[in-house]
């Protein structure tokens, strides 16, 4: 599509001011969010609170459906906040999308590659490290690469850097393509005036309706995944 | 958007900045997040844990208690109920024998009561025969002498008198 990006650079790093405001509002809504419903705890807890350690249950309940124990324990926090990120980010595109001069400054920072692909990073990096942490270095490239023989080495490499890529591509694409649905039919609504406008903003609640679902499971998708590919690195 | 992606794989060496201000937004996120939302409430819930598996304990501890407690207070009423039971019966057989003292007391009361009566009324009847019988003895005298004077002339008199003598002397 060869979209035009508003970018600046420091020491030859390129920054793009659409990635760099996305995410900033989405962190800032997500923390304020998070912030206003653990304001004032109760040990009996109601409302927000409630709402609150649903999620955080929620989360703990993945972790712990792949690594019930003490390595677990210490990644619940990653992925709640993983968790609350990208669903954030998943759904802040469907709600508020705004673009200056064909630049778009405010979008799903998951539906960016980069981004995606940022945070598969960092989970697939969290899942090697903890391998080498957990097993030692020799253990890690046998359980990783070099299992079950060490003939499988060049599929153990693909499936690693693979199982990188789809995991970010995955989030990205669901996300990506709810946009660009979204904004064909916002095309299609202004088409021919009235007569299109009723059925176009029809058909964009529904579809904003599904997307809101696919960015919460593709939220779930990816702590799941994570959890996943930590727990299969740890297998001895 | 693809293209975008690479385009700037193959020319601008990746937009690097972008991965490093979302990785170090990320971190940034992570730390306020412990510090403002997860940090309290899991500290609240592990609390909540701990108050829950403590007041399950106290409960356990209390209600041992309770039924000792309960057991003792059982006992103790048993206890009560057989005491009580006790002065009951004690006090009806007290009551009982009092009633038979107070019957036999007053059938004696009144047997001597009268026994006393009769020998009163015995008393009196007698006093009263005597009474009549000096009563009918006087007016007896009387009406002979009313009788006797009437009829009693000097000479008859002077012939009783002189007999009455006689008697005296006779009698001596």
């Amino acid at each position: 599509m060869g979209e035009k990006t508003a970018s600046f650079s420091i020491a030859g790093l390129t920054f793009d001011w659409p990635v760099i405001i996305s995410v900033t509002i989405t962190m800032a809504i997500v923390f304020f969010v998070l912030y206003w419903m653990a304001h004032k705890l109760t040990m009996k807890p109601k409302g927000k609170q409630n709402a609150l350690e649903m999620i955080i249950d929620f989360t703990n309940g993945i972790v712990e459906t792949s690594l019930p124990n003490q390595i677990g324990n210490n990644l619940k926090f990653y992925a709640f906040t993983l968790f609350m990120f990208i669903f954030m980010a998943n759904q802040i595109g469907l709600i508020l999308h705004i673009s200056v001069d064909g630049v778009t400054f405010l979008k799903s920072p998951t539906a960016d590659p980069l981004i995606a692909l940022t945070l598969a990073l960092i989970s697939i990096g969290i899942s090697h490290y903890l391998s080498v942490s957990q097993l030692g270095f020799k253990k890690y490239v046998k359980t990783v690469f070099l299992s079950p023989y060490p003939a499988l080495l060049p599929i153990n490499l693909i499936d690693q850097f693979t199982s990188y890529m789809t995991l970010g591509l995955r989030l990205f694409g669901n996300i990506f393509a709810g946009e660009t649905v979204l904004a064909l039919l916002w095309q299609f609504a202004k088409a021919a005036g009235l007569l299109s406008l009723v059925p176009g903003m029809l058909m964009t609640i529904v579809w904003i309706a599904f997307s809101l679902f696919i960015g919460a499971i593709q939220a779930y998708v990816f702590v799941t995944l994570t959890m996943v590919y930590t727990s299969e690195k740890l297998e001895v | 958007m693809l293209d975008q992606f690479i385009l700037a794989g193959a020319s601008e060496g990746l937009a690097l900045g972008n991965l490093l201000f979302v990785l170090v937004a990320f971190l940034l996120l992570m730390l306020l997040l412990k510090k403002f939302a997860w940090g309290p409430v899991t500290k609240m819930m592990d609390d909540r844990a701990q108050k829950v598996a403590n007041d399950l304990d106290t409960a356990q501890t209390q209600r041992e208690q309770a039924e000792q407690l309960a057991t003792a207070r059982k006992e103790q009423l048993a206890a009560a109920r057989q005491q009580a039971n006790q002065i009951v019966s004690d006090a009806k057989d007290a009551g009982k024998k009092q009633g038979a003292q107070l019957i036999a007391d007053a059938q004696a009361d009144s047997k001597a009561l009268k026994e006393r009566t009769a020998a009163q009324i015995e008393q009196d009847r007698n006093e009263a025969m005597t009474l009549v019988k000096n009563d009918v003895a006087d007016l007896s005298v009387t009406i002979a002498q009313k009788i006797i004077q009437k009829e009693l002339n000097l000479s008859d008199q002077k012939a009783l008198i002189d007999a009455y003598i006689d008697g005296l002397g006779e009698s001596k």
